[in-house]
């Protein structure tokens, strides 16, 4: 699929088609979303054919479920992510995969699947280095433990045996860094 | 405005959009947004944000799966188009090859084997005219190895005969008709060295004897008859004929008996009679 035959519809747009359930909407909707969902699920579930059935089930989700969508509610992909890093999460929780993964460390696996991706978005590259500059190491840590590992901001003080207030601060500040970036 | 503030900086709004709030939590999330546009403005900033974060992040997934995931949602939709057009190109495709393929052997086998039959009936034909052409060679064979024994027997019976008159030990003797039977005439030879008797049945001439006689062969020696054996006599009869042997003779003579032959001879059925 080359990147030219690619649809692209303003945020507006695509949920007008989306929910009027037109093919176009589906094509639109995959071309615009599935790298930034797939990169989120494939952190979380550290395997790339588990990784593309839940984005598949993502998909079926986003469209048979798009009536409890609203524009109210907030950004299109703030809810699609989170559809995603739910499908994800349970899955990494499901008992199946439990056995046949058992616990590896999380920063490692997501520097790892960077290392193996790196070809795949290199345009970006750059940007990321810059970005992963203006975020500190902790910041950073907590972003992707909470974000691109389906960690809860509690799981993850524990994990990181620090306050609770702590890890809501580091996120928040975290986030103000991207927006900053971002802007 | 404080309170605001605070409830911006207390980090609640990140956890919201990262899915991370309990339900008692959302609602009261949602309900500030809808009372102050500043928190609407920050959630729509810390969204925007993320998603940014996730497209630097983005990992492309691989190419087939975009076909995979439009057809899912395409059969949900109850939409009988797919996104593909090769797979249905692939079906089509063999729902015509497979019946032609299958014709094309039907024909080919029934042609095959009526070939069969056909050259299994040329086969027998030609086997049993084979057949037939072999055993008329058998019989001429059977009936030209008969033919090829008889000659080679005449041969060495002649040579026999030829052997009789070159030998100088054997002595002809002509015998006379008596006047029982005065045309008879019989000619015996007789070797006393090897002491062999026979008689000449092609220059025979005797009168053809009935199934209850037989003519027999007397020699004299020294004025006693000893039977020499019997024989036959007919039209047909030729070649030497060889009887019971004897050293010595004086006369020879024929007598016709009773077949079977007779110990003494009956001398009023005398034929012919021979003297040295």
């Amino acid at each position: 699929m080359s990147k030219k035959r690619k649809i692209s519809l303003s945020e507006e747009e695509l949920v007008l088609a989306l929910q009027r359930r037109e093919k176009i909407a589906a094509e639109a909707l995959y071309d615009m979303y599935s790298a930034s969902l797939f990169g989120v699920i494939v952190r979380i579930v550290n395997d790339e054919a588990i990784a593309e059935d839940i984005l598949q089930d993502t998909f079926v989700k986003i469209w048979n479920s798009f009536s409890s969508y609203s524009t109210e509610k907030g950004r299109l992909f703030t809810w699609m992510v989170n559809i995603a890093r739910n499908l994800a999460i349970d899955k990494i929780r499901s008992k199946d995969f439990k056995n046949q993964t058992k616990n590896q460390e999380l920063e490692n696996n997501v520097t790892f699947i960077d290392e193996q991706r790196n070809t795949v978005y290199k345009p970006e590259l750059l940007g990321v280095k810059d970005l992963v500059e203006k975020l500190k190491p902790e910041q950073k840590s907590i972003l992707d433990l909470v974000y691109f590992k389906g960690y809860t901001h509690v799981e993850a003080a524990d994990e990181l045996g620090v306050p609770l207030g702590t890890i809501k601060t580091r996120l928040r500040m975290a986030i103000t860094q991207l927006r900053k970036y971002f802007n | 405005m404080e309170d605001i503030k605070a409830y911006i900086e207390s980090g609640i709004l990140e956890l919201y959009v990262l899915g991370d709030v309990t339900p008692e939590e959302r609602t009261q999330v949602e309900a500030m947004a809808q009372k102050h546009p500043a928190i609407k403005a920050e959630l729509e900033e810390i969204g925007r944000s993320l998603e940014l974060y996730a497209e630097e992040n983005a990992v492309e997934p691989s190419e087939n799966l975009r076909n995979r995931v439009l057809n899912s949602l395409v059969v949900n939709l109850g939409d009988d188009r797919t996104f593909s057009s090769t797979r249905t190109a692939d079906e089509e495709e063999d729902n015509v090859i497979i019946p032609i393929s299958r014709a094309r052997s039907n024909t080919f086998f029934k042609y095959a084997f009526a070939a069969c039959l056909a050259l299994l009936l040329v086969s027998i034909v030609a086997l049993i005219s084979v057949y037939n052409k072999l055993q008329e060679s058998n019989n001429l064979v059977a009936s030209l190895q008969s033919q090829n024994q008889r000659f080679a027997n005449q041969t060495s019976l002649m040579d026999k005969e030829l052997g009789v008159f070159h030998d100088a030990s054997f002595k002809m003797v002509k015998l006379q008709g008596t006047p029982k039977s005065p045309s008879s005439k019989l000619t015996v030879a007789w070797s006393p060295v090897k002491k062999k008797v026979m008689i000449d049945m092609t220059n025979a001439s005797m009168p053809v004897n009935d199934k209850d006689h037989q003519y027999q062969l007397w020699a004299m020696v020294n004025g006693k008859p000893v039977d020499l054996g019997v024989f036959d006599a007919d039209t047909t009869s030729t070649g030497m004929k060889e009887m019971k042997s004897i050293a010595s003779a004086d006369a020879f003579a024929v007598t016709l008996e009773r077949r079977g032959g007779s110990p003494t001879p009956t001398m009023d059925q005398m034929m012919v009679i021979g003297k040295f």
